[in-house]
C-alpha cells in the first residue's frame, strides 16, 4: 500500500474572475523507500504541493492520505501530532530555533516526541553531515550551509515516515550538495522512508527514483529511474 | 516545558533581565505599600487588639466613638457578659519640658483583663503613677521620668513600660480611674467620678444578648476598629493602590510578552510546522512568565525587608510576612493571567505564513 496518496486534490485561491488554480486536480502516490524529485519553474505550485502533503495547507478538494489517515479532514490539533510523528520538514527558511544550541535543538524534540534517534545514531548522523564539532554553537554562529545541514539532521532525527525538503541543497556547494543528496538517499533506503524533494538543482536528478514536473499547477511524471515501476 | 523558557532566557539575558527588573520594582512597591498599610493599621489598633475582646459597649449616641461615649458606672448592672472591663479614655499632649507628644490615656482597673502587661518596671499603684507604651521610651522617656498632660498641672510618673500599645496613632498611657478624673476634670473631679467612656467585654454568647438597655450599643471589636477616625479611609486608599499595582503588573506582563511573541512569530511558526503543539508552546510562555515573576517577586521581597532595616522608626512600616506572601502569590498569578493574552496569539499563528510558504 502506498504510504502517501493524493486523490483528486486541488487548491484554488479567490473566487469568480480572480480565481487562481494553484494546484489543478492531482493524483499522486508514493511508496516507502522512494526518493522523489519535483522540478519546475518557481510559482508553478511546487510549494503548494509540498505544504499540502505536509498538512500545513488544507486542499480545496480531494484527499491526502498518510499512513491511512486523511490529512485533509482532521482538526489542526491532530494534524500537528501527525506532523510531529510522520513528517520531517527541511525548509528553505532555516527551521532551527535561534535561541537553542545545536545540541538543544535535538533535546527539544526529545521533549515533545518519543522514539527519536538514540545518541549513537545522532553522533553518526552529525559526523556524516560534518557538523559534529558545532554541537554547542547557536544557529546564528553557523554558516548557511551548516545551518542547512543542521535542518536536515533535525528532520531525520524523529525517524519520519515522509521527509519533505524544499530546496535542501540551494545554499550548498557542489561537493556538499552531492553529499547531502547521497545522505537523503541512504536514509530513504535504509530506513524505508519516503523523501520528496522540491529542487531546481539539475545536477542531482540522477539520484532520484522518480522525477515529477510541475508546470502551472499540473503535476506530471517525467522519468522513472528503475524498473519495475508501474505508470499511474 | 521549562526547557524552551529557560534556554530562551539564558540566550537573551539582557531582554529578560529588564522585564524581570520591571516586575521586581512593581513587586517591591506592592510589598512596601502593604507594609505601610499594615504599619498604619497597627499604630491605630494595636492597643485594642491587645484586649483580645469580643466587643465594646458604648452609648448609642456616640456613633461608635470611644471618646464621644460617656455613661455612668451604673450601666454595668445592665450588662451580661463573661468579663466586663470598664474603660476611660482621654487624648492629650504629654510634655516633659523638652518633648511634646500626642498620647492617649486609658483609665483601667488593675484587676480587669484590659490591664496591660508590664515589660519593664512595675504596675501603677499610687495616684499619678502610669504605665507607658515603650514607643515613648524610644523617644527619650525613661522609668521615673515625670511629665504633664495638656490641660492639667498634675505631674505623672512613669513606673513601668508595656509594649504594643498604640491607639489611633498615639502611644497609650495606662493609669487608674482616680488619676483619670483628676487629670480630666481637675478640681471638679469630685462630681464627675461617676462617669466613664465604656465597657470592654468578653463573652461566648451572642452580642445581642449582652444588654437590653436602649441607650447602649454593643459594638463588635472589628467594627469599633474600622470606625476609628481615618482608619477605613487609610486602608481603602492603600489597598486601592495595591490593587491598581497588581492590575498594572498584569498589563506590563501582557504587553512585554505580546511584543516578544510577535517578534517570535516565525520561530513559533517553524516549531508548529514541525508538529510541536500549541499546548507545549503556550505552557512554555506561561512557564517563562512564572520564572520571571517568581524571581522578580523574590528579589522584590528581599529588597523590601532590606529597606525596612534602614528606615527610621518614624516611618510606620510593619512587614507582616503572611500578608506579603499572599500578595506575592497574587502577583505571580496575575502575571500569568497577563501572559495568557499571548497564548491566544500563539494559537492563531499560521505555521504556513510563518515559514514563508504560500
Amino acid at each position: 500500500m502506498a504510504v502517501l496518496t493524493l486523490r483528486n486534490v486541488t487548491k484554488t485561491y479567490g473566487s469568480g474572475d480572480k480565481k487562481v488554480e494553484a494546484l489543478k486536480e492531482t493524483n499522486f502516490e508514493a511508496e516507502r523507500g522512494e526518493l522523489i524529485a519535483i522540478v519546475g519553474p518557481s510559482g508553478s505550485g511546487k510549494s503548494t504541493f509540498l505544504t499540502i502533503v505536509g498538512g500545513l495547507l488544507t486542499p480545496s478538494t480531494g484527499e491526502v492520505i498518510i499512513n491511512g489517515a486523511n490529512f485533509a479532514k482532521i482538526k489542526e490539533k491532530r494534524r500537528s501530532k501527525l506532523r510531529l510523528k510522520e513528517i520531517g520538514f527541511i525548509l528553505q527558511a532555516s527551521n532551527t530555533v535561534p535561541f537553542l544550541s545545536v545540541n538543544n535543538q535535538f533535546k527539544l524534540l526529545d521533549r515533545v516526541k518519543d522514539r527519536n534517534m538514540n545518541k549513537m545514531q545522532l553522533d553518526s548522523l552529525l559526523k556524516d553531515l560534518d557538523i559534529d564539532h558545532l554541537r554547542n554553537k547557536y544557529p546564528t554562529d553557523l554558516s548557511g550551509g551548516e545551518r542547512q545541514r543542521l535542518a536536515i539532521a533535525r528532520a531525520l532525527y524523529t525517524h519520519p515516515t515522509i521527509i519533505l525538503a524544499d530546496e535542501p541543497t540551494a545554499s550548498l556547494d557542489s561537493e556538499r550538495a552531492f553529499e547531502v543528496i547521497e545522505l537523503l538517499q541512504r536514509e530513504t533506503k535504509s530506513k524505508n522512508t519516503t523523501t520528496i524533494v522540491v529542487t531546481h538543482d539539475t545536477r542531482l536528478i540522477d539520484y532520484f527514483d522518480k522525477v515529477y514536473n510541475m508546470t502551472d499547477g499540473t503535476l506530471t511524471l517525467e522519468r522513472i529511474k528503475e524498473q519495475p515501476v508501474e505508470e499511474q | 516545558m521549562m526547557f524552551l523558557a529557560w534556554h530562551e532566557m539564558k540566550r537573551n539575558k539582557l531582554r529578560f533581565t529588564l522585564i524581570m527588573g520591571v516586575l521586581m520594582l512593581v513587586a517591591y512597591l506592592v510589598f512596601f505599600l502593604s507594609g505601610l498599610a499594615t504599619g498604619l493599621q497597627t499604630i491605630n489598633r494595636e492597643a485594642v487588639d491587645k484586649w483580645e475582646a469580643d466587643a465594646i459597649v458604648l452609648t448609642d449616641e456616640s456613633d461608635k466613638s470611644l471618646f464621644q461615649s460617656i455613661m455612668t458606672w451604673e450601666k454595668e448592672k445592665e450588662l451580661k457578659a463573661d468579663k466586663v472591663a470598664p474603660i476611660g479614655q482621654w487624648s492629650a499632649i504629654a510634655n516633659d519640658g523638652e518633648e511634646k507628644q500626642n498620647v492617649s490615656y486609658f483609665a483601667v482597673q488593675p484587676d480587669t483583663f484590659i490591664m496591660p502587661n508590664v515589660v519593664e518596671g512595675e504596675a501603677f499603684e499610687k495616684p499619678f503613677e502610669v504605665i507607658a507604651n515603650d514607643s515613648l521610651e524610644k523617644q527619650g522617656f525613661q522609668l521615673g521620668d515625670t511629665f504633664k498632660l495638656s490641660g492639667s498641672d498634675e505631674q505623672l510618673t512613669i513606673v513601668g513600660f508595656t509594649d504594643e500599645s498604640r491607639f489611633n496613632a498615639a502611644p497609650v498611657i495606662y493609669g487608674s480611674f482616680d488619676t483619670f478624673y483628676a487629670l480630666k476634670y481637675g478640681e471638679a473631679a469630685e462630681g464627675n467620678d461617676t462617669l466613664l467612656n465604656g465597657f470592654v467585654i468578653r463573652t461566648d454568647e451572642k452580642l445581642s444578648k449582652v444588654t437590653k438597655e436602649e441607650t447602649l450599643e454593643v459594638v463588635p471589636i472589628e467594627t469599633f476598629i474600622e470606625n476609628l477616625p481615618g482608619y477605613s479611609e487609610q486602608n481603602m486608599t492603600l489597598n486601592a493602590m495595591i490593587y491598581f499595582l497588581l492590575v498594572i503588573s498584569a498589563v506590563i506582563v501582557a504587553i512585554f510578552l505580546y511584543v516578544l511573541t510577535v517578534q517570535k512569530t516565525s520561530i513559533f511558526g517553524i516549531m508548529k510546522a514541525q508538529g510541536i503543539s500549541n499546548g507545549y508552546l503556550a505552557r512554555s510562555v506561561v512557564a517563562q512568565t512564572f520564572i520571571l515573576s517568581f524571581v522578580g517577586v523574590a528579589i522584590g521581597f528581599g529588597l523590601t525587608l532590606l529597606t525596612g532595616e534602614f528606615l527610621p522608626d518614624a516611618v510606620p512600616v510593619t512587614f507582616d510576612i503572611p500578608t506579603m506572601l499572599t500578595y506575592g502569590a497574587i502577583f505571580i498569578v496575575v502575571a500569568i493571567v497577563g501572559s495568557l493574552f499571548s497564548v491566544r496569539t500563539i494559537v492563531k499563528i499560521d505555521p504556513l505564513k510563518a515559514i514563508g510558504g504560500s
